[in-house]
């Protein structure tokens, strides 16, 4: 088997992100659906910006076809750069996240109950407030 | 202007973004030291991958689409596709969260008031839900 080397590059970093959240970074945001919900979103973006940067009429950015799957999917995106999207947008939620669960556990707190507490987001933003001055 | 294409697209994910901001209480660039901390370290590695691809001929830039500005092998527009999109990927996420904490919050309320016999008005509700708040500190 004789992968092409962006593929292989791309199969590595999602799960080096994947190893890091689970192991190191631990911030819980697979367990979140906002984090499924934002990453849906993100990826259905990417379909039109990174669409647009590929597109075969008049790319910006050309690929070397020996270097990844040939796949093109959708439009004329190389399948990859979905998993370079996955990798780069869940490592920097998962900064993000870890960062809030640090500053601010009680946020943190209200945040994981929020279905018990109206206006969760109210007082957390106040604490999360207080925790940045 | 062909030569700033790229670029115009990177600004236009920005301005599509901002109401994530302005509207959906998304607070990432009032909290930009924390948006910092977990996008530059992102921009880092990312740049890393950019400029080994680069030089492994994995992918190039079209001439006529960019500034030809490079920082050492990395070209301006990918530096600031690396700051741009986790900064969206940020203000999506932050804009989930404000419309799943409403919609978990009406739902609860809804809930609150048919357990009440369905007589607790909106003010009401309000003051449960301050209640609540208050408990939480």
């Amino acid at each position: 088997m004789n992968l092409p080397e962006y593929t292989v590059m791309t199969l590595i970093g999602m799960v080096v992100v994947i190893v890091l959240e689970l192991l190191v970074v631990r911030s819980g945001i697979f367990r979140r659906a906002q984090y499924w919900a934002a990453l849906g979103i993100c990826l259905f973006f990417q379909c039109l910006v990174d669409g647009w940067l590929t597109k075969l009429s008049n790319p910006i950015v050309l690929y070397n076809p020996d270097e990844f799957s040939g796949i093109r999917f959708p439009f004329d995106i190389p399948i990859e750069d979905f998993g370079f999207g996955f990798a780069m947008i869940t490592a920097v939620l998962m900064l993000w996240q870890r960062r809030l669960n640090r500053r601010s556990p009680v946020a943190e707190a209200a945040d994981e109950s929020r279905a018990d507490v109206a206006g969760a987001d109210v007082a957390g933003a106040g604490t999360e407030e207080a925790g940045n001055r | 202007m062909s030569a700033y294409e790229y670029l115009l697209l990177m600004g236009a994910c920005v301005l599509i973004t901002l109401p994530l901001e302005l509207l959906f209480q998304a607070r990432v660039y009032r909290r930009w030291k924390s948006a910092l901390w977990a996008i530059v370290p992102v921009v880092l590695v990312f740049s890393v991958w950019d400029v080994v691809a680069i030089a492994r001929d994995h992918w190039h830039y079209n001439e006529r689409f960019v500034t030809g500005i490079r920082l050492g092998d990395l070209p301006l527009e990918e530096l600031v596709f690396f700051l741009v999109i986790p900064l969206c990927a940020l203000l999506s996420y932050e804009a989930v969260g404000t419309v799943l904490t409403a919609l978990r919050s009406r739902w609860r309320t809804g809930s609150a008031r048919s357990a009440e016999g369905a007589h607790g008005d909106a003010a009401q509700s309000h003051e449960t839900q301050q209640a609540h708040e208050e408990g939480r500190r």
